[in-house]
């Protein structure tokens, strides 16, 4: 195999974008489904056109993206023809501009001469007439280029006028109302005020209301009871662990290193870092300097280091017979790429094997940004309580001292005693030894081989009694060292590394020395003789970067209405969709800057909207123009995360343990999970409240996780996650039927509906309503318990286990799962 | 990984009519009565649901309908077991020639510093067999018995030296943590004929676990029910299969009611097709609760085929495994993996090439050839493409542990591959007389895959999944058909 097949694929995932675009999904049984997509797509964009003029951004170029910057983009390897179309200045003589009759790309995308044909049949993508006579409109009005819309610094915009102007409660219904009285579109009316405080509750602390908290909402008469009750959530500690959890997914966080042998770590003091932050409402700006780096903060506590532990997170192999280089650069690259698709929206990582075919990022930028993170060393910091620092002192230093005379013992050794043991050594003895020893005693001691010494040495310790006890005082020092937690960090290196570019991403491959820099197309960075990762971080949170903002807010919209502005939340680059309200997301991203970046605000902007209020209703008006809701003429159902789904359900049965923070916990799970992964590894079950904690504090072994968080789409914690998928399996139904702590919640709920009811069947169903669903139970839904409760009663060995089975179906019901 | 990018397609998914649900859910709705269940007709025209798991058509007519990749962990070395060199056993003890070494990556390569390697000819005795002489050495009886049933390649190359990775490129093309596991891209591109069980089936057998763990079968960046789904040899053969202990089928039955019951009723008032397509999921579960038990049941298999692959009834094995992949394949399951471990014979005390090795090739020679064999009678083999290897091979020097063994070797390892459209009793590919590079039909993991997916009657280049910005496939940029392998 030659070095550069296998360069090409060495780090994989994001070698080389060069896969042909425009191949729809799938196996041709799913051509159909796309074409139903791009229906439903073109009917949107042709809503949101109107009688306009073609647009750069919003018409040309996702055409030439998809189908000409492939050959004729940045990428000059690649580039044929010496064509280049991304920019007006390079493709102005084959333009024409103004002139598409006498223009070379229109009669290269309209001649039936297949030889001259673009694209050519080789890339295997074809433009619709409707697309060529975009691009001809294009020409014939001048060939304006815009900037891609994303690399621009946001404009606040005005917000904007509506006719119903007594539905908007704050700007972003302006926005949104705008668009759909543009397309004679209503908005849903408000949710019930029980739909209401359930979604707020789901969606700001991750568990349902109780029954007094809804009765009380429901009960307050004052005009901003709304308000309030979205306030008391914004102050609970559940808030930083419910958005803490979200923040989680994109540090790629897991317990345990990865790969095959998939050691445990200690990181999750930079999980209660994450809490923290959102509970003390960090601004968004600081909270991602202190996680690049809160190491070299000038007044930088203990905590900011800390913080540094988001970019730890990367997986570490342990297999033997690796080169410790290559995975070191392995990390570096999780950590540029990672940056890139968190914080700046970016698809970074395509960059690092050729220049990106798609983004202006070149090769060179790539590595310019890999030497920010190339000269750092990777350490483990001690994190005692200001009471435990004198007591850890001491201890330490009895254990040098034990280890001192230890050392100096087994330095005597060397020089004497071993060698009088050697000769003492019966030549049966010796015979009992490997091979290599037995050689390694022939030699004098300067001629061993290191291996073949270590291992001598080890035979005569063994039986040493002087050793024995010298090492057994070590051992009492150190079972005297207080437990301190510590946590993996960040820490800039003394001696910087020299960072190369890595031809074809070969890192054995070094091409032209760089030194740390930013990404030309974005903000001017503060100047700098010898920019580090705080210059980088301050460059991404400067308020001229035209990206941090909108990809910020992007996502948190997108964790409250299932979807972001942005579809792509980690591609805003020209291949990725573009904004559906551009301007409501550049007025979210201007005030969030403007507001202080402040995360608490922006969220409690979003759920007081009149948008976030609609009730989540499919309207059969919908289901024709909106079916995908890009609209925002409703709002979205949207099945509970994992770890939600657990502590909804351990919030109803009244189970669940509220502490926040600490070391994760093994709840209950099937047997033989651990066996699935190459190292053995113990799951004992937590006793006690531990077994009661919430879903984002289970252990989080990468090589096994725990079967319910992946069954229902927790990431997997290998590489950052900006939107989870929801999935609807039959393995989920076993779950939630079967699983050992559902079926526990189950039985706990049963008893708690029995013992708070204990006369009325019928107020034990609605008591089992208000304590999962927040609502009273329908008719239908009564009498269906009702009839269960008759026959369970006829088969169930006793009440308690009849009552299971209703309290099964709740905990199982679709409503229960969802966020309505 | 359960990073999700697909909203488009699930919502394009869900906008399927009522009628196509139906029929080509396999979702098996009918006997629900899901229309009676939900009363009226307008809340019938909202409702739209499709298993994602549905079979569809490939781009071209299929070879083979299912796989049965039997993966030996670790890195079988091709020259104790298939890839005969007698020039290496008359150079033993040699030094390796520097020209081929050259520019070569291995594992362990600091060992290398310590004592220069010297080549190693293997002590097995290999002989020829059958009518297409293929060299099989005495580690595999059975196996020599079945070579003109199927086609070795000699030159298969991988681009990772070390376990894991190079185990998660051979499943997933990428060496990189979260790409979609080769099950799951066929799932997500010919979907699978199994109604009552998962499409994509783990099974793993031998003396440890897998290496990535489940890495090996995830779904990526492909929706999660293309996720693979381990079956379990002890305990429930899926996890939480079980009903809980004091519920007999029929109270579970009586649970599984009321909530589809009151889950159609809310299926009316929010007009979701997620809450039919739960409904679904329900009834499926249900299903698989009697299914999966009568799959690992073997009473009706008859006492012949027992022993023709050496099960012994209760005892979790390799050969158990075997037997359980020709059942899922005749229950429609389109992927099946079945793992054995401990295929590292670097030379420690325990991963030896003397009996370490026969440890393991006697683990699972009968049973691999025992199911070519079984599925050969059962007229199965046509349309079943069965796998063996493991995700490099063994280098031709050898390595001092405790004993002498053979390091990782990325340029070169034999598998074989049979039915399902693949030439029987060929052999293709060439290494060179030492075993260190193929000199002739060279076949990449890339390559691998291409062939895998054209018998299954996709092509490579157009099974793609949007992500980040690009079109992800199985192959990456690369892959060729390896047109020479194919009936």
């Amino acid at each position: 195999m030659s070095l550069a097949r296998l360069a090409a694929v060495l780090f994989a995932g994001v070698v080389a974008c060069v896969v042909a675009h425009g191949e729809v999904a799938g196996a041709s049984g799913q051509a159909s489904l796309l074409d139903r997509v791009n229906r439903v797509e073109s009917s949107i964009a042709a809503l949101a056109v109107g009688p306009q003029t073609v647009k750069f951004n919003r018409d040309v170029r996702p055409i030439l993206s998809e189908h000409c910057f492939k050959c004729h983009g940045p990428d000059e390897k690649k580039r044929k023809g010496g064509l280049r179309l991304d920019l007006r200045d390079a493709a102005i003589e084959a333009l024409a501009p103004g002139n598409a009759g006498a223009s070379e790309v229109m009669k290269r995308v309209t001649t039936h001469d297949l030889e001259d044909r673009m694209p050519p049949a080789d890339a295997k993508t074809t433009l619709t007439p409707e697309q060529i006579e975009t691009l001809r409109t294009w020409i014939a009005e001048g060939a304006r280029y815009e900037a891609h819309w994303a690399f621009i610094k946001p404009e606040r915009p005005a917000v904007p006028t509506v006719a119903q102007t007594a539905w908007p409660r704050n700007p972003i219904d302006n926005f949104v109302l705008a668009r759909l009285e543009t397309h004679k579109v209503a908005p849903s009316q408000e949710a019930d005020r029980r739909t209401l405080i359930r979604r707020a509750y789901l969606d700001l602390i991750g568990m349902p209301p109780a029954p007094e908290a809804v009765n009380a909402f429901l009960n307050d008469p004052s005009s901003d009871a709304y308000e309030k009750m979205i306030d008391g959530l914004l102050a609970s500690e559940h808030f930083g662990e419910r958005w803490g959890r979200h923040w989680l997914d994109a540090a790629r966080y897991a317990d345990s290193d990865g790969y095959g042998i998939d050691n445990p770590r200690p990181i999750w003091k930079y999980r209660e870092w994450v809490i923290n932050a959102f509970n003390t409402d960090m601004p968004f700006d600081q909270f991602t300097t202190k996680q690049l780096a809160g190491d070299m903060l000038p007044d930088g506590t203990r905590d900011d280091v800390v913080a540094t532990g988001f970019h730890r997170n990367t997986m570490f192999n342990g297999e033997g017979g690796v080169d410790p280089e290559e995975f070191r650069i392995v990390s570096i690259i999780d950590r540029v790429n990672t940056t890139g698709s968190v914080f700046l929206g970016l698809t970074m990582g395509c960059a690092q094997c050729h220049t990106h075919k798609y983004d202006p990022i070149t090769q060179k930028e790539y590595y310019q940004f890999f030497a920010f993170f190339n000269n750092d060393d990777e350490i483990n910091i001690d994190l005692p309580k200001p009471e435990q620092e004198e007591e850890l002192k001491v201890a330490r230093a009895n254990v040098a001292e034990a280890q001192r005379t230890l050392n100096a013992y087994i330095n005597d050794v060397e020089n004497y005693l071993l060698a009088q043991w050697e000769q003492s050594l019966p030549t049966e003895t010796r015979a009992t030894f490997v091979a290599s020893v037995q050689q390694g005693l022939m030699l004098p001691f300067k001629e061993r081989h290191p291996d073949q010494e270590k291992a001598i040495r080890e035979i005569f310790f063994k039986d040493d009694p002087e050793y024995a006890w010298r090492r057994a005082d070590v051992s009492a020092a150190q079972s005297k060292v207080p437990w301190v937690p510590e946590s993996m960090v960040l820490r800039k290196r003394t001696q910087p590394r020299d960072t190369f570019i890595h031809i074809k991403g070969d890192f054995t491959q070094h091409g032209e020395k760089v030194t740390p820099g930013v990404l030309a197309v974005l903000n001017e960075p503060a100047p700098s003789d010898a920019p580090n990762r705080l210059d980088l971080a301050k460059w991404i949170v400067d308020p001229s970067n035209p990206l941090t903002a909108r990809v910020a807010v992007n996502r948190m919209w997108q964790e409250l209405f299932g979807r972001g502005i942005v579809e792509t939340e980690n591609d805003f680059g020209t291949q990725g969709t573009p904004p559906a309200n551009p301007d409501l997301l550049d007025w979210l991203a201007t005030e969030f800057v403007r507001d202080g970046w402040h995360m608490k605000s922006m969220i409690r902007l979003m759920v007081t909207s009149a948008t976030y209020r609609q009730s989540s209703t499919m309207r059969p008006d919908l289901l024709q123009i909106d079916p995908q809701n890009r609209l925002l003429a409703r709002q979205s159902r949207l099945r509970l995360e994992a770890e939600i789904l657990r502590d909804s359900a351990l919030t109803a049965s009244g189970l669940m343990n509220h502490t926040i923070g600490g070391p994760s916990v093994y709840p209950p799970q099937p047997d033989g999970i651990m066996k699935q992964q190459k190292v053995g590894r113990s799951w004992t079950v937590s006793t006690g409240p531990d077994r009661y904690r919430r879903g984002m504090y289970t252990f989080f072994w990468r090589a096994s996780p725990h079967p319910s968080l992946v069954l229902f789409d927790a990431p997997d914690a290998n590489m950052a996650c900006t939107r989870r998928n929801r999935s609807n399996t039959p393995l989920q139904a076993l779950t939630l039927l079967n699983e050992e702590s559902c079926v526990e919640q189950a039985d706990a709920l049963a008893k708690r509906i029995v013992t708070e009811q204990p006369d009325d069947v019928r107020a034990r169903i609605a008591r089992a309503f208000e304590l999962c669903l927040g609502r009273e139970p329908r008719d239908f839904e009564v009498n269906t318990l009702m009839a269960l409760l008759e026959k369970e009663r006829a088969l169930a060995p006793d009440e308690q286990s009849a009552w299971k089975s209703v309290a099964r179906v709740m905990l199982n019901l679709d409503e229960f799962i969802t966020r309505e | 990984m359960n990073c999700g990018h697909s909203i488009t397609e699930r919502d394009a998914l869900l906008n399927v009519t009522r009628r196509h649900f139906f029929q080509q859910c396999g979702y098996g709705l009918g006997a629900l009565a899901l229309g009676g269940l939900l009363g009226t007709t307008a809340s019938a025209e909202r409702i739209t649901a499709e298993n994602p798991l549905a079979p569809k058509q490939g781009h071209f007519p299929a070879r083979a309908k299912n796989v049965i990749f039997l993966f030996m962990a670790g890195g079988p070395s091709q020259l104790e077991l298939y890839d005969y060199k007698p020039k290496l056993q008359e150079l033993n003890g040699q030094p390796v020639p520097q020209s081929f070494m050259e520019g070569k990556r291995f594992a362990f390569m600091d060992s290398f510093l310590k004592e220069p390697p010297k080549l190693l000819g293997t002590v097995r005795k290999f002989k020829q067999h059958g009518q297409s002489g293929a060299w099989v050495s005495e580690c595999l009886p059975h196996i020599a018995e079945i070579v003109d049933d199927i086609s070795f390649i000699h030159t298969l190359a991988t681009d990772q030296p070390n376990h894991a990775p190079a185990k998660i490129f051979l499943n997933t093309g990428s060496a990189q943590f979260g790409s979609p596991a080769m099950g799951a891209w066929v799932t997500y591109g010919i979907g699978s004929e199994a109604n009552d069980l998962p499409g994509f089936v783990v099974l793993q057998s031998g003396f440890r676990g897998i290496r990535g763990g489940a890495a090996n079968w995830a779904n990526g960046f492909l929706p999660s029910a293309h996720q693979g789904v381990p079956l379990r040899n002890s305990g429930d053969p899926i996890l939480n299969l079980a009903t809980p202990q004091d519920y007999t089928d029929e109270r579970q039955r009586n649970v599984i009611d009321a909530v589809n019951a009151i889950n159609g009723d809310h299926l009316d008032l929010v007009g979701d097709p997620e809450v039919a397509a739960r409904i679904a999921s329900y009834e499926m579960a249900y299903r698989m609760q009697s299914s999966a038990p009568e799959l690992m049941d073997l009473s009706k298999e008859s006492p012949e085929t027992l022993a023709m692959y050496g099960v012994e009834p209760g005892k979790p094995s390799f050969a158990y495994n075997c037997i359980l992949a020709r059942r899922l394949v005749e229950r429609g399951v389109r992927f099946v993996q079945a793992y054995h471990t401990s295929w590292d014979h670097h030379g420690g005390n325990t991963e030896n090439l003397t009996n370490s090795l026969d440890d393991v090739t006697k683990d699972v020679d009968q049973a691999s050839a025992a199911l070519i064999k079984d599925l050969k009678q059962r007229g199965l083999l046509d349309e079943t493409l069965v796998i063996w290897g493991g995700e490099f091979g063994r280098t031709p020097m050898g390595e001092i542990r405790d004993t002498v063994g053979r390091n990782h070797h990325i340029e070169c390892s034999s598998i074989w591959m049979a039915g399902g459209g693949v030439k029987a009793g060929y052999a293709h590919g060439k290494t060179d007389e030492l075993g260190f590079s193929p000199i002739e039909d060279r076949v990449h993991v890339n390559d691998f895959h291409a062939t895998m997916l054209h018998l299954l009657g996709i092509d490579h280049t157009r099974l793609t999944y949007r992500f980040k910005g690009r079109d992800f496939r199985l192959t990456d940029v690369a892959g060729n058909v390896v047109h020479k392998l194919l009936v």
